[in-house]
């Protein structure tokens, strides 16, 4: 790798840690948040760097999140909600720069670790696409479709809901075969269809903006000044083995559909009371509480990957995120990212391992600036993030239309928490569908109309095998779980 | 009328308007046989569906609520803040309308002072002083050094 590949590389993984490290340590800011708000700020940079930035906020922003964790009690992103009962144990215990150091070191453990299964997995899984024909990337996106039903937790109607809404918005444009507009209604700026960061910026950041003006005022948490102090000798064997265990954790759950950081993070910690030999000082400040957890969503960070780099197939919402900012900049993730874009790929494979070392430095130097951060008045805050979406926004294509696009997507994203339904579904849609339609319809054109193409081929047919097993499966576990709720009503 | 009703009432709606619209595309001579507008009106199908099926999944829950009561507590949804969502919006709207008169610095010097204002409750100097130093940031961070050219407005006409 060159010097000049270097000297973009190394300053976008510090300069995404730390813009992570203040979203993630803002309460209410979660780590696709943090991304989406910066998704826009990458389109003039060179791909690799954006890639790097993006991926390296993930990082920075996971680490962050522990931080009012551990400081004031809340956690600055869902997957820091397992840190809390230790952290804020060990706060109370005049412990808190220990925990901070905890958290930091489990953080650069379980990336360290997740980079490894990136860069051993991606590519192999990758090499199996390269035999893709029209029939099998119109199965993959439908592989990816059925993710939706492992996101839908409370609901399987409303997740499928929200896919086929994305689906429709995805339909916005000029059709792919014959060229003929659909939905435009006269406006230029919709020929060439929605773009995805609009929608991811739109849902994720304008839509957290709208459902927490509600509950805003001038209240400000007061936390305490902290130096952070890395663990000794002692306490990093004592924190060896659930380090271990959080970072096997969170690198299947990582690629899995739907698991994302705060799943690994819970599960993580339970494995780790579990197995440890002192399970009484869990919940009362122990450093193994905070360490499962941590490691374990600073994995998932790097393991995401997997799965959009070698299907281009998003398995949680900052992977979504982070999947727009491939397709920003012209990336198509999957086989051919590889065989076109293999700078790029080492790129990123290199950005990761200095965002992670990156993270200790910045986690260590910007202590301070990130408590100020979380002491602000909450108005001022969203008022900041407000700013840089209409900026960030307008800089895409230095268009007011797509600031208006975003507040419109802003107001379907406070609609869809309002109504309890998924975000992450509507995004795939957004992203599948047309890779679903022009191959759908490209497929049938080469058979002939013949729809039993899809089962012919190999690859497709397996792919629909698993996308149906995937859906099935899901079926019956909401089926159950309905049951489940309906055994635990009482009649009155 | 619970969340899930009004949410299958409007999936329901949606999918009427979307079925028309997809409907009325127009046929072209390149069409295949699936045709531009095949998958949209299979998309309004579907989402008809979805919205039927949570319209009478929700109907049902309706009539078993009063002989049963659920053990578990689920968590709530965000609370229906209307007001305060039209105000953040109000406001976004007025910027991208002002924008190119009054050029970038002065419309989000005027963006953050009312975003804080409204969510705050209350004027003072000081949110005057940091929304026109943020105005100033973000102008120096996305003009001056990503050189991303925002609207100007009239004072680019005078100086």
């Amino acid at each position: 790798m060159s010097t000049d590949v270097l000297l973009l590389i190394v300053p976008a993984a510090f300069g995404g840690v730390i813009w992570g490290i203040f979203g993630g340590a803002l309460p209410g800011i979660s780590p696709s948040i943090t991304m989406a708000l910066l998704l826009p700020l990458t389109y003039g940079m060179d791909p690799t760097a954006a890639i790097v930035m993006l991926a390296a906020t993930y990082v920075g922003a996971e680490y962050g999140g522990s931080i009012p964790a551990i400081l004031i009690r809340t956690p600055g992103t869902n997957a820091a909600a397992a840190t809390v009962v230790d952290g804020y144990a060990m706060k109370e215990q005049g412990r808190a720069g220990e925990a901070l150091g905890i958290s930091l070191y489990s953080g650069f453990v379980g990336g360290l670790f997740g980079l490894g299964v990136v860069v051993l997995l991606a590519e192999p899984l990758s090499t199996v696409a390269l035999a893709f024909t029209p029939p099998a990337y119109f199965a993959l996106g439908v592989l990816g479709l059925s993710v939706i039903a492992s996101l839908a937790r409370e609901s399987l109607v409303k997740g499928l809901m929200a896919g086929v809404l994305g689906l429709m918005i995805a339909t916005i444009g000029t059709d792919p075969v014959t060229g003929v507009n659909r939905f435009t209604f006269g406006s230029p700026e919709l020929l060439s269809g929605i773009p995805p960061i609009l929608v991811m910026v739109g849902l994720f950041a304008v839509g957290e903006l709208l459902a927490q003006s509600g509950e805003i005022g001038w209240r400000q948490a007061v936390p305490e000044r902290a130096r952070i102090r890395f663990p000794g000798p002692a306490l990093w064997r004592r924190i060896a083995l659930p380090q271990a265990i959080g970072s096997v954790i969170g690198a299947f759950e990582g690629m899995m559909p739907g698991g994302g950081g705060a799943v690994s993070s819970f599960l993580a910690y339970n494995e780790a009371r579990r197995w440890s030999r002192r399970q009484d000082e869990f919940g009362r400040g122990s450093p193994e509480g905070i360490a499962a957890p941590e490691a374990a969503n600073n994995t998932v960070a790097c393991t995401a990957l997997v799965p959009i780099l070698s299907l281009g197939i998003p398995s949680s919402n900052s992977a979504a995120v982070l999947l727009g900012g491939f397709l920003l900049h012209g990336l198509i993730p999957g086989p051919m990212l590889f065989v076109s874009h293999s700078d790029v790929v080492t790129g990123l494979f290199a950005g990761l391992l200095a965002a992670n070392i990156a993270m200790v430095i910045v986690g260590y130097l910007m202590m301070g600036p990130c408590i100020w951060l979380v002491s602000r008045p909450r108005p001022y805050l969203m008022a900041f993030i407000y700013a840089l979406v209409v900026s960030g926004v307008y800089a895409i294509e230095t268009s007011l239309f797509h600031v208006g696009v975003a507040l419109v997507f802003g107001v379907v994203g406070y609609a869809l928490r309002y109504f309890e339904v998924p975000l992450l579904p509507m995004v795939l849609g957004v992203v599948l569908g047309f890779m679903v339609e022009s191959n759908y319809r490209r497929a049938l054109v080469l058979s002939g109309g013949d729809h039993m193409t899809f089962l012919q081929d190999p690859v497709s047919a397996a792919f629909l095998t698993v996308a149906l097993l995937f859906l099935l499966g899901s079926t019956a576990r909401h089926a159950l779980g309905t049951r489940r709720r309906r055994g635990a009503e009482l009649p009155v | 009328m619970n969340r899930d009703l009004a949410l299958g009432t409007s999936g329901a709606v949606i999918a009427g308007g979307y079925y028309w619209l997809a409907a009325t595309i127009p046929d072209s001579a390149l069409a295949d046989a699936v045709g531009p507008q095949g998958l949209p009106i299979v998309y309004a199908v579907v989402l008809l569906l979805l919205s039927l099926i949570l319209v009478a999944r929700s109907l049902r829950t309706a009539n078993l609520e009063p002989r049963t009561q659920a053990l578990g507590s689920r968590i709530p949804a965000p609370g229906f803040h209307l007001p305060r969502v039209l105000g953040m919006l109000a406001i976004g709207v007025v910027y991208i309308a002002v924008v190119p008169w009054l050029g970038y610095v002065v419309s989000l010097a005027g963006l953050l002072f009312a975003v804080t204002w409204y969510l705050g409750g209350v004027i003072s100097r000081t949110i005057a002083i940091v929304a026109v130093s943020g105005a100033i940031v973000f102008w120096l961070l996305f003009v001056r050094l990503l050189g991303i050219a925002h609207p100007t407005g009239v004072w680019g006409q005078l100086f």
